[in-house]
């Protein structure tokens, strides 16, 4: 009883009530004290978790400029598309699914339950979906046959002119980023910066927009040099040679001799990024045999009609090294007549006239040796030894091609010096970067690099490619109407075993149109032909088909009209 | 009876935010599905110029002017060049 009266909780109310209130309050405590902990002390945790949860980042596609030829044809775009995927775990009906993207997507059944079963959850069913499919299926997605399907945003990169300048143009990725050609060269200026986009997922994957992360910036639109129209021209020539020749590799290069700038650049094979008129270097023969001949008479070593010795038409130039010249039966050459017979013994002399040092001087004025600015992807230098490496032989035997290897972008622009008066032009390929803003940049100025040849030697040269034509090697580059200047070339190639192979060549032929005010130069080669064959005989032809397309397509007018038959009225 | 008026005026406030927060909702799925109509559009828009272009390529025009026509590629000896 005693003890009853002294515990004060026993008949005191209020202090009972104390007590029970405070037990209550004890869980809400708890609570609200892990609820602070969780609010300041783990905020970010649980927010980067909660945004997770509820929210999708969307990459929001990168957009992608266009790339347009010289004359505003647009040659690459990116056109959104979709991927459908599958996610197995959401699919309420599989076979009504399978059938249903099997009858719209043109895909059979087999196909996708083959996928079905090869992929755990989620797997792609089709990719690069076009809008016309994609409206197809988009009414599904709202009824039990489209759950667990995913349309998920991507872009198709689409070249109306089909695979036409593709070695150019390269390629880009479903998430628009170049990944060749001048696609990646360019990647920065042509492609936006990946624009986040906050999205939630509503429960039948729709998608509910909620605000950009990222501003957007204007993206670029690169215009090249190239006029598909002559790409096409040098691509169908090409074609045909391939065709009559099964060469390994082939090309063709057409470049404005004015300016620098190249109108087309064909490749063979058709690879894209895999421009081989940068990328292929080659020893060049004969088409080598204007680059010494007209140094040596720029530096004045030779004159145009010094007589040249062909005594035998055998040349001893060391011991145990002998040239031969088997195309003529002549005891003495001058020069024109030297291109056009394509005597090496000739130009192996003229050469060792010249001397390795100012011959080396020229090559490299004329650009050999050295990349371009145009930098292409993979672009190489070509190789051009230190002259004082060089023997008596290696001296002899540049001067008709042998010894140097070079890049046909840079023939044809040593070519074009020749052709323009004298003057080693900067080459172009893109002419400019516009962007939506009205910025440009990247603008091809006409540059001119160096005078590499006095213009009385650039007229004696074009004078002798042009007798070439006439009456030497070249004649199956003649057009009638029109005035040419060329040189063939038929160079044997490295052999593994060591030495020349004597039945693998390298044929082309380089030369320019009209002569007196040259509109185009353009460079054909033929790399390993199956069939036997030379420049004069399997480049040429092909230089007159792209020439003659070339020169209708600007309108240029005959300079040899007394070659042309009257007009019938 | 203020602490039932506090009750009620917390209750339309919350009622007004969670009606706010649905209209949101309802809005971006609106605008989203705009939107996505429009890329669509866009992109349909796209195909067909590209579907133009490939029509009026060099390509194009030689093989059904060949095949159909029976033409040949012009020489350019046999373009006029009319001068004022």
């Amino acid at each position: 009883m005693l003890k009853q009266k002294n515990n004060p909780f026993i008949y005191n109310t209020k202090a009972r009530m104390k007590l029970c209130g405070l037990l209550c309050l004890l869980a809400p405590l708890c609570i609200a004290g892990k609820l602070f902990y969780m609010q300041t002390f783990q905020h970010d945790e649980f927010t980067s978790k909660a945004e997770r949860a509820i929210y999708n980042y969307l990459d929001e596609d990168r957009l992608r400029g266009k790339i347009y030829d010289v004359k505003g044809r647009f040659l690459a775009e990116s056109v959104r598309t979709h991927s459908c995927g599958i996610s197995k775990r959401y699919v309420k009906n599989k076979n009504e699914t399978i059938s249903f993207l099997a009858k719209v997507l043109h895909i059979s059944k087999k196909d996708i339950e083959r996928k079905w079963q090869r992929n755990k959850n989620f797997f792609f069913v089709a990719k690069k979906i076009k809008p016309d499919t994609y409206m197809d299926l988009l009414p599904a997605m709202k009824t039990s046959v489209g759950q667990g399907l995913d349309l998920t945003p991507e872009y198709e990169r689409v070249h109306p002119y089909g695979s036409s300048a593709i070695d150019i143009l390269g390629a880009a990725n479903s998430k628009n980023l170049g990944l060749s050609g001048i696609e990646q060269m360019f990647n920065s200026e042509l492609s936006q910066e990946i624009s986040k986009r906050r999205a939630k997922r509503a429960r039948r994957g729709e998608l509910i927009y909620d605000r950009s992360l990222k501003e957007e910036r204007s993206v670029g639109n690169v215009y090249l040099t190239i006029d598909i129209l002559a790409q096409y021209y040098a691509e169908k020539a090409l074609e045909k040679a391939v065709k009559d020749y099964e060469p390994e590799h082939g090309l063709i290069v057409v470049q404005e001799p004015k300016t620098g700038r190249l109108l087309a650049a064909a490749s063979y094979p058709r690879k894209d990024g895999q421009s081989l008129p940068f990328q292929f270097t080659y020893e060049p023969g004969s088409t080598f045999k204007t680059i010494a001949i007209s140094s040596a008479l720029d530096a004045g070593a030779v004159s145009i009609n010094d007589p040249i010795d062909m005594s035998g038409r055998k040349w001893e130039i060391a011991r145990g090294v002998v040239v031969r010249d088997n195309q003529h039966d002549k005891e003495e050459l001058t020069i024109p007549e030297i291109m056009a017979v394509s005597s090496n013994i000739g130009a192996g002399k003229i050469a060792l006239e010249l001397g390795a040092k100012n011959l080396f001087y020229y090559i490299k004025a004329f650009g050999f040796g050295t990349k371009t600015d145009i930098n292409f992807n993979g672009e190489s230098k070509g190789y051009v030894p230190p002259y004082n490496k060089w023997t008596v032989v290696d001296t002899a035997t540049k001067g008709y091609g042998y010894g140097i290897s070079l890049t046909p972008v840079q023939l044809i622009g040593a070519y074009s010096a020749i052709a323009n008066g004298g003057w080693l032009m900067q080459p172009h390929l893109v002419d400019r970067i516009e962007y939506a803003d009205g910025r440009v940049d990247h603008k091809a100025e006409v540059q001119r690099i160096r005078r590499v040849l006095k213009p009385e030697t650039v007229e004696t040269m074009k004078k002798v490619l042009e007798h070439v034509v006439k009456e030497g090697s070249g004649k199956k580059a003649q057009i009638k109407g029109y005035s040419v200047a060329g040189k063939t070339g038929t160079a044997e190639k490295l052999s593994k075993e060591g030495g020349y192979a004597k039945r693998h060549h390298v044929v082309s032929f380089c030369g320019f149109t009209p002569v007196e005010d040259p509109r185009f130069t353009i460079l054909v080669v033929l790399d390993n032909p199956a069939k036997y064959t030379f420049g004069g005989t399997a480049a040429a032809p092909v230089f007159k088909e792209v020439a003659e397309g070339l020169l209708a397509m600007d309108g240029v007018a005959p300079d040899r009209p007394e070659e042309l038959q009257p007009v019938q009225k | 009876m203020k602490l039932f008026g506090l009750v009620f005026a917390l209750s339309v406030f919350a009622f007004g935010v969670a009606m706010m927060h649905i209209e949101i909702n309802r809005s971006g799925r609106e605008i989203g599905r705009l939107q996505n109509e429009v890329e669509i559009k866009r992109a349909r828009n796209q195909y067909l110029e590209l579907e133009a272009i490939r029509l009026e390529s060099p390509q194009t025009i030689e093989q059904l002017a060949q095949e159909k026509l029976h033409l040949r590629r012009t020489q350019p000896q046999q373009v006029i060049i009319l001068e004022d």
